[in-house]
């Protein structure tokens, strides 16, 4: 195989250097496969634009699947990409309300719809709080990000907002949660 | 009571495991005790996660472009065309395997139709072909029901079997009769004599005699034949047998004599009913086993008195066998018209020699007196 004559990683090196947010890793991971991605979507008449969103959308996939779960592979590394891949463009494809019934297939394909399935609720919870946050406004969204996501400290917090101290930041981080919270409920109870 | 804040900072401390030991315990008794609370503390924890996987997937994807941006899409293009070719060159002018490819799914439902298809004709002939089978053996089977019907109905009633032989080979019907006098009439069944051209009788002994018939009773089923003014039959001073008009008895033991075959033939069973088929007045149900050509042939009591003669059996069960009553063979006789008879009345007797004999001695008397009844017919 062209792959493995360039790389010496196997499949599972390259989980692992996923998981951990490896930057080489994924740079090697997302050079060795979009060829691949890039050669199925073209010949099925999408551009390479598509090709990387669809690319994207696929190591997304494979990302917070391993991230979240314990990844087990029941195939290869590359069969895997290629059926969620497929999946995915499949799918754009009907959006597209074009014959996406059969696709003209390179590799094997392997039974990814359990994963697609998780992947679509994972969609549905991302766009929401994307939503969420964009309604929620500055400086909230910022003040929650860098507490909830950058982990900064409060102590940072107060000094790069500029509070008094940090009891008025936490009233403040206190009350736009509370807003988010109440956004994000008001959609996501429903489902 | 904790204040809202409060309790949504101890979470985020919880969150981020940053509570002191004894914040923890005071949190958990909190959390254990107060359901909204602990309602409260899940949705958090809840949003927070979602929080932090939309950090993570932007980030993620801050990255992924990162590297889009660095990648050079003009190699990445040229290895997209190499693996074109490779794949062209690995197909070996691949056209096949693509179109294999692409229409395997189809390919399979049409395998799988045809596979069908065929087990199921397969399937299906083998079944018609069973069944058809077993049709034609039902057939035949009733074929052969048939075939014994109608030699069964031929001593019932109108020896159709033998008169559909007879349209293939003209040749004979053959039943039994017997002596009603000394002087030569016999009596015998209508349905064996009708559309005679010419009637045959034969002794035990194999002597022939022309026979014309002097009367014929559809309604009772009896046929008095008279010996055709042949020399040589032996006129005899008396018959061994009585007839006898009074009716049987149930269980009365009676046998007869007959014709089935060549040789005549003896059988003996017991009265078993006073009426005939389908509740037939005119005759008893006998228990007897007869046989086709046994029609015609005397039906005698213990003492050697007939009291009917054989004319026919149901199909449909053994051993029941009908004979006309001898009450209505003198209705037939005195009904026959006196010119036929040219004055001869038939003396018939009630005297009867052989009450007091043993069965077989009875019978070597008897057999001198019955008589093959041969009808030659023409193809109808």
């Amino acid at each position: 195989m062209t792959e493995s004559n360039r790389s010496h990683l196997s499949d599972d090196q390259l989980l692992a250097g996923l998981a951990n947010g490896s930057d080489t890793v994924l740079e090697e991971l997302y050079k060795r496969y979009f060829p691949m991605v890039m050669h199925l979507i073209l010949n099925n008449s999408g551009t390479e634009d598509d090709a990387k969103d669809i690319y994207q959308e696929t190591l997304i996939v494979l990302y917070e699947k391993v991230t979240t779960d314990s990844l087990e592979l029941h195939c290869q590394l590359k069969t895997y990409l290629y059926s969620v891949s497929r999946r995915l463009w499949l799918k754009q494809l009907s959006m597209r309300n074009r014959n996406g019934n059969s696709l003209l297939d390179t590799e094997g394909v392997a039974e990814v719809d359990d994963d697609l399935t998780d992947h679509e609720a994972r969609d549905r919870q991302f766009d929401l709080m994307a939503d969420s946050l964009d309604r929620l406004g500055e400086p909230c969204r910022t003040l929650l990000e860098d507490f909830y996501i950058h982990h900064l400290s409060m102590q940072d917090i107060t000094e790069k907002f500029g509070y008094t101290n940090a009891d008025n930041a936490k009233t403040q981080k206190y009350k736009c949660l509370m807003r988010l919270k109440r956004l994000f409920f008001s959609v996501f109870k429903e489902e | 009571m904790i204040d809202n804040q409060k309790f949504t900072d101890w979470v985020d401390k919880w969150l981020r495991n940053e509570l002191t030991e004894t914040e923890r315990l005071e949190f958990e008794t909190l959390r254990r005790s107060d359901p909204v609370l602990a309602q409260r503390a899940r949705e958090q924890q809840q949003l927070v996660k979602a929080m932090k996987t939309y950090g993570q997937r932007t980030d993620f994807r801050a990255r992924l472009n990162r590297i889009q941006a660095s990648l050079d899409m003009d190699a990445v293009r040229e290895e997209v065309n190499q693996l074109s070719k490779v794949r062209k060159l690995h197909r070996n002018g691949g056209t096949v395997r693509q179109l294999w490819q692409t229409y395997r799914p189809i390919l399979a439902v049409a395998a799988t139709v045809a596979l069908i298809t065929t087990f199921g004709t397969l399937m299906l002939i083998r079944q018609y072909q069973s069944s058809h089978k077993q049709q034609e053996q039902y057939s035949m089977m009733r074929r052969d029901l048939q075939a014994i019907r109608r030699s069964q109905n031929a001593i019932l009633q109108d020896l159709n079997a033998r008169e559909r032989a007879l349209q293939i080979n003209p040749g004979q019907v053959a039943g039994s009769g017997f002596l009603l006098s000394p002087d030569g009439y016999l009596v015998t069944n209508t349905h064996i004599i009708q559309d005679a051209d010419s009637v045959y009788i034969q002794s035990t002994r194999g002597d022939i005699y022309k026979a014309k018939v002097v009367y014929a009773d559809r309604k009772y089923d009896l046929a008095i034949l008279q010996v055709h003014e042949d020399s040589a039959f032996r006129v005899k001073t008396v018959l061994p047998y009585g007839f006898e008009a009074a009716p049987s008895d149930l269980g009365e033991r009676v046998f007869t004599l007959g014709f089935p075959r060549e040789e005549i033939v003896y059988g003996e069973g017991y009265l078993s009913s006073q009426t005939g088929y389908r509740g037939d007045s005119t005759a008893y149900q006998v228990a007897i086993s007869v046989n086709p050509g046994n029609s015609g042939g005397p039906l005698l009591d213990e003492k050697g008195n007939v009291i009917g003669i054989i004319s026919g059996k149901q199909t449909s069960s053994e051993g029941a066998t009908f004979a006309i009553k001898t009450d209505y063979l003198f209705r037939a006789i005195s009904a026959i018209p006196t010119d036929s008879l040219k004055n001869n009345s038939i003396r018939m007797s009630r005297k009867n020699g052989l009450a007091k004999l043993a069965r077989k001695d009875q019978i070597k008397k008897i057999q001198e007196s019955v008589y093959m009844v041969k009808v030659f017919k023409h193809e109808k």
